[in-house]
């Protein structure tokens, strides 16, 4: 040992072999810690400590790697390389960072709530409603997730003649949520657009989740020309994807349920509609009857109407020639005088019930 | 375009076009059999179309791993 000679540095030469050691045996590392002293500086560089109960690093990262806020007092996990810069200070440059734990990563996901709201990213006037019967939907999810197979049975189960183009992504770690941007770039991209774009995951954990709280993404679903629908997660899980989204499914199974309608129920709605028609000709034909009896009813009511008429035309002339009538006369005691009225003449005196030959004896004149 | 060119919400519509002739002015009892007729043929057209039907369901050879 004493023989091999004690090698000799420049200042820079050595910290580039340090570095060196440090890039061989350490490529890629993730550290956990606390974040102290956080700090943005020209808007563009990211400074701050992580530290545990016993140490702090200081870490230095570029603002555009900042996919979530980070506050001070948060636990964070960091992917970077360590470095010696050429000042001699130790130091992290960090690749990606994520919050770590419930506290931090709902710390997190208010703080960028609370800018994304600001922005205006999930005004309800900013949704779109989706295609009723969409003929072409674009999925982007993970084919081996439960959640995929799930949606993909419910499709066929629900609906025919639809084409379903699926990217695969990873959705969930490291580089999910630029998979999944890159998806939603190819999708908006294409020559022939979705009618409408699924991002689906089944259920995870909060870190499991949080690939979906990414500020990038978030604005990527906002930002999509073709509607989305986002099914991450149960039920419970709200994630920053689900509330930009065009429309929320609680399920990658309800997203399902909602892209596409139900096959029965169309069957349903057809025979409906056939039945609508039937009644609607029987109404037409009811009326048609009800139109031919009530002009059936108004010809009888004329023809009634008209022998009424006359009817009592025919009593007052009954009634004008029994006036006339001159036995009527006779019957109320008058008599028919028939003959010349000069003395020495015969005239004849009709009577009801007999007829007088009579000689005239005398004439007085009026 | 040809009747088996047409999408299922075509044929819906076209469904209900010929169903809202029976409620129209233009309703004329002795042509609502033929309508009939046709709203019928076309409803079980629909229904075959539903029932035997498949999706087209394609897993996309893009590779979204790493930016181009």
């Amino acid at each position: 040992m004493e023989n091999v000679p004690t090698p000799t540095f420049s200042v820079s030469e050595f910290l580039a072999s340090i570095n060196q050691t440090l890039e061989y045996a350490y490529p890629a590392i993730e550290v956990e810690g606390e974040v102290a002293g956080f700090k943005v500086n020209q808007n563009k560089w990211v400074f701050f400590d992580l530290k545990d109960a016993g140490a702090s690093i200081g870490c230095f990262m570029s603002v555009w790697q900042l996919r979530q806020p980070i506050e001070d007092g948060m636990t964070v996990v960091v992917r970077a390389v360590p470095k010696v810069t050429q000042w001699g200070k130790f130091s992290l440059t960090i690749q990606s960072i994520r919050p770590k734990g419930e506290g931090s990563l709902k710390k997190s996901f208010d703080l960028l709530v609370a800018k994304l709201d600001k922005e205006g990213l999930f005004a309800p006037e900013r949704k779109r409603a989706l295609p009723s019967m969409p003929g072409y939907i674009g999925v982007i999810s993970s084919t081996q997730a439960a959640g995929y197979a799930d949606f993909i049975k419910i499709i066929d189960d629900r609906w025919s003649h639809v084409r379903v183009d699926v990217a695969h992504v990873q959705v969930q770690g490291e580089g999910a949520a630029d998979q999944i941007i890159r998806a939603i770039r190819y999708f908006n991209e294409s020559e022939e657009l979705p009618e409408v774009l699924v991002i689906i995951r089944g259920g995870g954990s909060a870190d499991d989740l949080s690939t979906f709280n990414d500020e990038q993404l978030a604005r990527e679903i906002a930002g999509s020309r073709i509607p989305t629908l986002v099914g991450v997660g149960h039920e419970v899980d709200e994630t920053l994807a689900d509330m930009v989204a065009d429309v929320r499914a609680a399920t990658p199974s309800n997203a399902a349920q909602i892209v596409v309608p139900d096959r029965d129920e169309i069957i349903r709605q057809v025979r409906h509609t056939l039945t609508r028609a039937i009644v609607q000709a029987e109404v037409a034909l009811m009326s048609s009857r009800r139109a031919v009896d009530e002009q059936l009813r108004a010809i009888v009511e004329r023809i009634d109407a008209r022998h009424r008429t006359l009817h009592e035309q025919m009593a007052t002339i009954r009634g004008v020639l029994t006036a006339y009538d001159p036995m009527a006369v006779l019957r109320r005691g008058y008599a028919i005088v028939r003959g010349e009225a000069s003395i020495g003449s015969h005239v004849e005196i009709e009577r009801t019930k007999d007829i007088i030959t009579a000689e005239v004896l005398h004439v007085t004149k009026r | 375009m040809s009747q088996n060119d047409k999408t299922i919400q075509q044929k819906l519509a076209e469904l209900d076009g010929l169903v809202a002739w029976f409620d129209s002015d233009d309703f004329v009892l002795e042509q609502a059999l033929d309508h009939y007729a046709a709203a019928e043929k076309l409803a079980a057209e629909i229904e075959h179309d539903l029932s035997t039907m498949k999706n087209q369901i394609t897993v996309l050879k893009q590779k979204f791993d790493s930016a181009k």
